[in-house]
């Protein structure tokens, strides 16, 4: 419960840091950074605000915004490394993870491990290291427009990160790969388009913007499939609907409901251009793994003391006492906070997982920059329903890296392939997809097809077209002589609480509360906050609900979730920008740099929808 | 100007942040551009390029990444190593064992960055708490000692104090000098293969999105 005594927030505690800010009668504005500035305490504290054991995404999430709120955190996490369930790892941590799920020490939350990785990796001279590889357990995508990418920008911990922007989303269809028509151009260039397509698409597009002000077109199809309404009431065809759907929309299978499926969509759409000409941005070096890193550095330079390689034994909810496996203690004043993976031994309270998530990455020795755009290192593919030679029913989504994104060494690439298909049939899916990006990417990558000019589209001045190659009905029989080489598999199930296409729902840090008084004699668990396990969904979106929401059980209130003001000018994009020449003084990086002016309080969605027009 | 990043290690309490603090707000008055953040603390520096004829001074700006305390218990994270160009390895001259616990630091260092380029400076603090003739002498490592380990294993060698600043100013401007000479050499024997590094990826800066400019955003 919250205690009447609410700590200070961050601009509550200003003044003072101002204090000790001038010496020379300068008004120098030094936010009090705590983790920095004050002397650290000589051992562990004994008494702690927010114990918070596992570093995952809203674990890290969480513990940045507390400890900015004002609140004294301990974050600790059983491994070695940081991310929990969102871990970035090398070959060597994903190895030694595979072990340990195959020994049950998860088995709420991951079953099912199988790992091959091949002998060049480690190999030493002339192979790879375990270190080049850093493979996500959660791979996630950031929309330009969403919930987590304005805070990494007010936290700052973007400045920690690299991204990169994805604009290549390819929906798999009759054995080729459709690149998506993302943008008015497109659908306008698009010369497959017959006329009637293009205008019914515009007008789909336009009316998805603010669908919630039009209850008149879709109320009808509430409850149903949103195909329906796609096809009934804007005469789409099954690939305008297909794409919409599954790559736009990034839905999991036909069922999809009207209206999760519209907010999907304009989720996409309004995040087109916010940065440029593409919706989705990536980290690099690693996806969650490092966001997490980065928000448990904030926290640590807003105070919160960090120890990796520490489990916790016991929480008694009557002492508030946490007790943890090298024997040490804390009390814990407000809240102890832990993710499922890292539940203390005779844990009675670990909520249900009820629902399955079939993952299968691989690290292939291919760049695989044909499906990438210009300048680009990632690409989604999406398998829909019905796509696969396995019939799946549901989606398959792959997401691809290359060696730009600092993933993976030069020449190759890391696929994460995953569906919310149930029980066995998921792996036959995957297996299926895998086997069709595999052969895709061979011969789109053979140089025997260079030059055929029956399968090789030319542009209006004779350029190739790599990425409107439509190789499939004409090849299906083409036999690979080349095979593709794989440095790592790994296939594992994960479980979640959260079903697909919801986010985690605010009962659910409710289940074992303290004051339910439903305490089970012997558990070592009664009274923690449960975090969720990642869900299916592709996109970090659930990450800050989650995050606020285990914000509002402790503080009270969401209202100064990351209620930051630094006090200095740094937010305000600086023009003439010496920045980003001050590493590389090249005259030719100014152009290619994705950044430009920026008025702050553009409606984008407006101004889209006026652009549409023709 | 030049950016670099540097990254400060050693054990708690030998006076890291104080370092830092102590180049950061002091001294360098004529050119004040001290921005903290939660980030990181920036300070820039100037050097004289003595080979070029140019009388115009090159600005460094250092973005230096304190440990926040997460060095305590072994908790620093891949991130904090990641890309750097400079290292500070702190130690307390006062304390007996504290240079080995240093030697830890660089062996750590040198496991986890690849980069050959990597400055590292070894740095012995609170030489203010040494030859001072009222107090006595507190000194319990002596400079041999660590500057025969930093010429073995090619580091930056330095003791200051950053309690009163002694020292402390010279050792950012050598690492900014070195790291001058080692950016200056990189671009002239780069010059030749530019169109290379033209097709790399390119990094999408999040606090600065886009206008809706047709001619920006559409291909």
């Amino acid at each position: 419960m919250l205690s009447p005594e609410r700590r200070p927030s961050v601009a509550e505690r200003r003044p003072h840091f101002l204090s000790f800010s001038s010496q020379n009668g300068c008004p120098l504005v030094v936010p009090h950074l705590a983790g920095i500035e004050d002397p650290l305490p000589e051992s562990t504290p004994d008494k702690v605000d927010v114990l918070i054991v596992g570093t995952g995404m809203v674990e890290s999430v969480l513990a940045a915004a507390l400890s900015w709120q004002g609140s004294n955190v301990l974050h600790i996490d059983k491994n070695d490394h940081y991310g929990d369930t969102s871990a970035t790892m090398t070959v060597d941590q994903t190895k030694k993870w595979v072990k340990e799920v195959n020994d049950g020490k998860f088995s709420n939350c991951y079953t099912n491990a199988k790992l091959y990785v091949s002998a060049i990796i480690g190999s030493g001279d002339r192979g790879f290291s375990s270190r080049d590889f850093g493979l996500d357990l959660a791979p996630k995508i950031l929309f330009a427009k969403s919930d987590l990418l304005s805070i990494l920008v007010k936290s700052r911990v973007h400045q920690y990160l690299e991204f990169q922007s994805l604009s290549s989303f390819h929906t798999y269809e009759n054995d080729s790969f459709e690149k998506l028509t993302n943008t008015k151009q497109e659908i306008f260039t698009n010369q497959n388009l017959p006329l009637m397509t293009k205008r019914n698409l515009m007008k789909f597009i336009k009316f998805v913007l603010n669908w919630e002000e039009q209850p008149d077109v879709w109320e009808s199809y509430a409850e149903r499939p949103i195909c329906e309404m796609l096809i009934e009431k804007f005469k789409l065809e099954r690939p305008q609907v297909f794409e919409l759907m599954f790559s736009i929309g990034l839905c999991y299978n036909m069922s999809a409901k009207t209206p999760e499926v519209l907010q999907r969509i304009r989720r996409y759409l309004s995040s087109f251009d916010v940065y440029g000409p593409f919706a989705v941005l990536y980290s690099k070096y690693g996806g969650p793994g490092e966001l997490s890193q980065g928000f448990c550095r904030s926290a640590a330079v807003g105070g919160a003391t960090y120890k990796l390689n520490e489990s916790l034994a016991s929480f008694d909810p009557s002492t508030k006492t946490a007790t943890f496996e090298d024997g040490s203690k804390v009390t814990v004043s407000e809240k102890l906070v832990i993710s499922p993976t890292q539940a203390p031994k005779y844990s009675q309270n670990i909520p249900e997982q009820k629902y399955e998530i079939h993952r299968l990455t691989c690290v292939v020795g291919k760049s695989c920059e044909e499906w990438f755009s210009e300048g680009e290192s990632a690409a989604v593919v999406v398998f829909p329903p019905g796509s696969l030679k396995s019939g799946n029913q549901n989606v398959v989504q792959a997401f691809i890296l290359g060696p730009g994104s600092e993933v993976c060494p030069q020449e190759t690439s890391v696929w994460y392939l995953s569906t919310t298909e149930q029980g066995p049939r998921a792996e036959m899916d995957l297996d299926a997809a895998l086997e069709a990006m595999e052969t895709s990417i061979v011969r789109e990558s053979s140089s025997d097809l260079e030059n055929d000019e029956s399968i090789v589209q030319f542009g209006p001045n004779g350029e190739t077209m790599i990425n409107s190659v439509k190789l499939g009905q004409s090849f299906k029989e083409y036999i690979p002589r080349e095979r593709l080489q794989f440095l790592l598999k790994l296939y594992y199930t994960q479980y979640t609480s959260t079903p697909p296409f919801s986010v985690v729902d605010p009962s659910f840090f409710d289940i074992n509360d303290e004051n339910s008084k439903k305490l089970i004699t012997g558990a070592s668990d009664n009274g923690v906050l449960y975090t969720a396990m990642p869900s299916a969904e592709i996109s970090y979106d659930e990450v800050v609900t989650a995050a606020k929401l285990l914000y509002e059980k402790i503080v009270g209130s969401d209202d100064d979730f990351f209620d930051l003001d630094f006090g200095d000018d740094d937010d305000v994009p600086i023009h003439n920008a010496n920045y980003e020449n001050a590493i590389e003084d090249d005259d030719d990086d100014e152009d290619n740099d994705v950044d430009m002016n920026f008025d702050v309080n553009r409606q984008g969605t407006t101004e889209l929808v006026g652009e549409m027009e023709i | 100007m030049f950016q670099f990043k540097l990254v400060l290690l050693g054990d708690s309490s030998v006076g890291k942040s104080s370092i830092v603090h102590r180049f950061v707000k002091d001294s360098f008055d004529d050119f004040r551009e001290s921005t903290i953040g939660a980030a990181f603390l920036s300070q820039t520096i100037k050097i004289r390029d003595t080979s070029s004829d140019s009388t115009e001074d090159t600005v460094i700006k250092f973005e230096i990444w304190d440990t926040a305390g997460q060095e305590r218990y072994k908790s620093l994270a891949p991130m904090y190593y990641r890309n750097a160009n400079a290292a500070l390895v702190v130690y307390d001259i006062t304390q007996q064992d504290s240079l080995s616990k240093a030697q830890n630091w660089v062996n750590e260092l040198k496991n986890k960055v690849g980069d050959e380029d990597l400055i590292i400076c070894l740095l012995g603090n609170k030489l203010d708490l040494c030859d001072s003739s009222d107090n006595g002498d507190k000194r319990a490592v002596m400079t041999d000692e660590a500057k025969v380990y930093a010429e073995e294993q090619d580091l930056l060698f330095y003791e200051v104090s950053a309690k009163t600043g002694q020292g402390v100013k010279d050792v950012f401007q050598s690492i900014g000098e070195k790291l001058y000479q080692i950016k200056k050499e990189e671009m002239l024997s780069k010059k030749g293969r530019q169109a290379a590094s033209a097709k790399d990826s390119v990094n999408v800066k999040l606090q600065r999105p886009s206008t809706n400019d047709p001619t920006s955003c559409c291909y």
